[in-house]
């Protein structure tokens, strides 16, 4: 469960907290892009995954993002062994010391690192925007107010989601459910009894709050009002023209071959 | 039988929710934890079958610490029945549902058949048998998973709010039940802050409140201990609340109930 640990939203004032979500949105894009479309080697991956160290520092949720990244190793280690395994074979297994054991090793440990490097960002973006605020920029982006509320209900629901599974799980160890106990097979019908009581209950709560949101008039107007708007502050300006500006720059300077792909 | 020490426990990143809890369930007692909600009752008898681990101190259940054991081999002497049911059941039937646990602690066939058809009998579930547990009641989903803890008869039954959701003559019924548990020689906890529940069926309660014991004893003698009540979050049982009414009339009734029937009619002959 703690890998979702970096995806819930942890109140707090720092000026991350305080940058509006749009704004947050361009840095996440600009990462995106650099990291797919721009770079393709480990090192700028790398460097690319330090920069987002200090604002996890600034917005005082390192501990958070350290303990997702934890949870994501795993799966960046899948990705790597993967990669590594499949391009080895189309070069044909060859020594440790050979040229293209390296040309086969760096491109996996760099889609590892990229990987990390998204979900760093994703993950910054997540524990330092309220989902509410969250929902009230996509909605001024234009995006259906369902769209948005049904987005971060589901975020909203991902704590209660992890504490019940917790709770689901003792009850059954309680009842002598041992989860890794028997073979392969065995282990994953293990999870059944868990997994049951998980999804009746979220059921059973979607539908206590579609009938709640309905008795106070969910949906009978076509035009909703709100009772905040976001507004783009200056901060928000300069945050968003700086990513912009160092994004073109380096993209210019890896056009001109000043920087390694 | 269960035996805590010094017991301090907090969640990560959450502060102390047990703070040094000492205390002893002797065996084939019947005793009641009560605390206000959030006063750590949960918490501390997941400690009971070593689903929790003690940050600090010590749990001994049958003189063996729970660090050092599997929830699953404690819980074939401690039963955990949760709060919730719809936090456990899954099997499409009751039957399977209430077989889960045999089945889990390696009992043969014949064996588990006899004990659910006798389980289901005696909690009068017999008719339900077939049915999906899903579809019944929550009075009836309570007791199948009550059930599905009793049919393995531990020594130990530790209850987590049976009472809520339940109405006077089902609880009735799970008092009667759980009396005749204690006279087979089981032991039986119940975590609970329905006071009216323990007053008048739990001889013996332990007084939890912000994860720390403020007393155990007698139930009804804690039960008339106006500032710990008061300090605890607890409300009196009725009957006191209205001894204690009486005393303050000036009425000094000694606590049996024909000398509080002899004050009322007193206290109404007197009024106008
Ligand atoms: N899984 C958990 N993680 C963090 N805190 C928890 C967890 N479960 C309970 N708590 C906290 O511990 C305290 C005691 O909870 P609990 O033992 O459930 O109390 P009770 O059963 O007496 O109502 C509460 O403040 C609750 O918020
Ligand atoms: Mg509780």
């Amino acid at each position: 469960m703690r890998v979702f640990e970096g995806l819930y939203y942890v109140k707090r004032n720092t000026a991350m907290h305080r940058l509006d979500p749009r704004a947050k949105l361009v840095y996440v894009l600009c990462i995106t892009i650099l990291s797919t479309a721009v770079f393709h080697t480990a090192l700028p991956m790398i460097m690319l995954f330090i920069s987002v160290i200090p604002l996890a520092v600034e917005g005082r949720v390192l501990r958070r993002l350290l303990s997702t990244l934890r949870g994501g190793a795993m799966l960046a280690a899948f990705i790597f062994i993967f990669n590594f395994i499949g391009r080895l074979w189309n070069i044909g297994f060859v020594s440790p010391s050979s040229p293209e054991f390296l040309e086969a090793l760096m491109p996996s440990l760099a889609m590892a690192l990229r990987f990390l490097t998204l979900i760093a960002t994703f993950s910054i973006f997540f524990l330092t925007t309220s989902p509410d605020d969250f929902a009230q920029a996509l909605v001024q982006m234009r995006l259906p107010y369902d769209y948005a509320l049904t987005f971060t209900m589901a975020m909203r629901f991902i704590p209660t989601l992890a504490r019940e599974a917790q709770i689901v799980a003792d009850a059954q160890k309680s009842r002598g459910l041992e989860l890794e106990k028997g073979g392969f097979m065995q282990r994953i019908r293990n999870y059944i009894p868990i997994l049951v009581p998980l999804i009746v209950s979220s059921f059973r709560r979607a539908e206590t709050i579609a009938d709640a949101m309905e008795s106070r008039a969910f949906g009978a107007s076509k035009k909703r009002s709100f009772l905040y708007m976001l507004r783009f502050k200056l901060s928000d300006t300069l945050f968003s023209a700086i990513c912009i500006a160092i994004t073109a720059a380096i993209i210019w300077l890896r056009l001109s071959s000043f920087l390694p792909p | 039988m269960i035996e805590v020490q010094d017991l301090w426990f907090r969640y990560p990143e959450s502060d102390y929710v047990l703070k040094g809890i000492s205390l002893e369930v002797p065996r084939q007692s019947y005793v009641a934890i009560l605390g206000e909600n959030g006063a750590g009752k949960t918490t501390l008898v997941k400690h009971f079958n070593g689903l929790l681990k003690p940050t600090r101190g010590k749990v001994l259940v049958c003189g063996l610490d729970t660090r050092e054991h599997s929830v699953a081999s404690l819980a074939r002497r401690v039963g955990l029945v949760f709060q919730n049911p719809d936090h456990q059941l899954f099997a499409n039937t009751v039957y399977e549902e209430v077989a889960f646990a045999l089945k889990n602690f390696g009992f043969p066939e014949e064996e588990v058949k006899r004990r659910v058809e006798a389980i289901l009998a005696e909690l009068e579930l017999d008719r339900y048998r077939d049915r999906s547990p899903f579809l019944l009641s929550m009075g009836e989903r309570k007791r199948v998973a009550l059930a599905s803890v009793l049919c393995y008869e531990p020594d130990v039954l530790v209850l987590d709010e049976p009472t809520t959701g339940q109405d006077h003559k089902q609880k009735e019924k799970l008092a009667e039940l759980l009396q005749r548990l204690v006279d087979k020689g089981k032991t039986v906890v119940v975590v609970t802050h329905d006071v009216e529940f323990v007053a008048d069926h739990i001889p013996i309660s332990i007084i939890l409140s912000r994860g720390q014991i403020r007393g155990q004893g007698k139930t009804l003698e804690l039960l008339s201990n106006e500032d710990l009540l008061a300090e605890t979050f607890l409300f009196p049982p009725q009957l006191t609340a209205i001894l204690w009414k009486l005393s303050k009339l000036g009425l000094h009734p000694a606590p049996s109930v024909e000398e509080v029937v002899e004050a009322m009619l007193q206290a109404r002959r007197q009024s106008p």
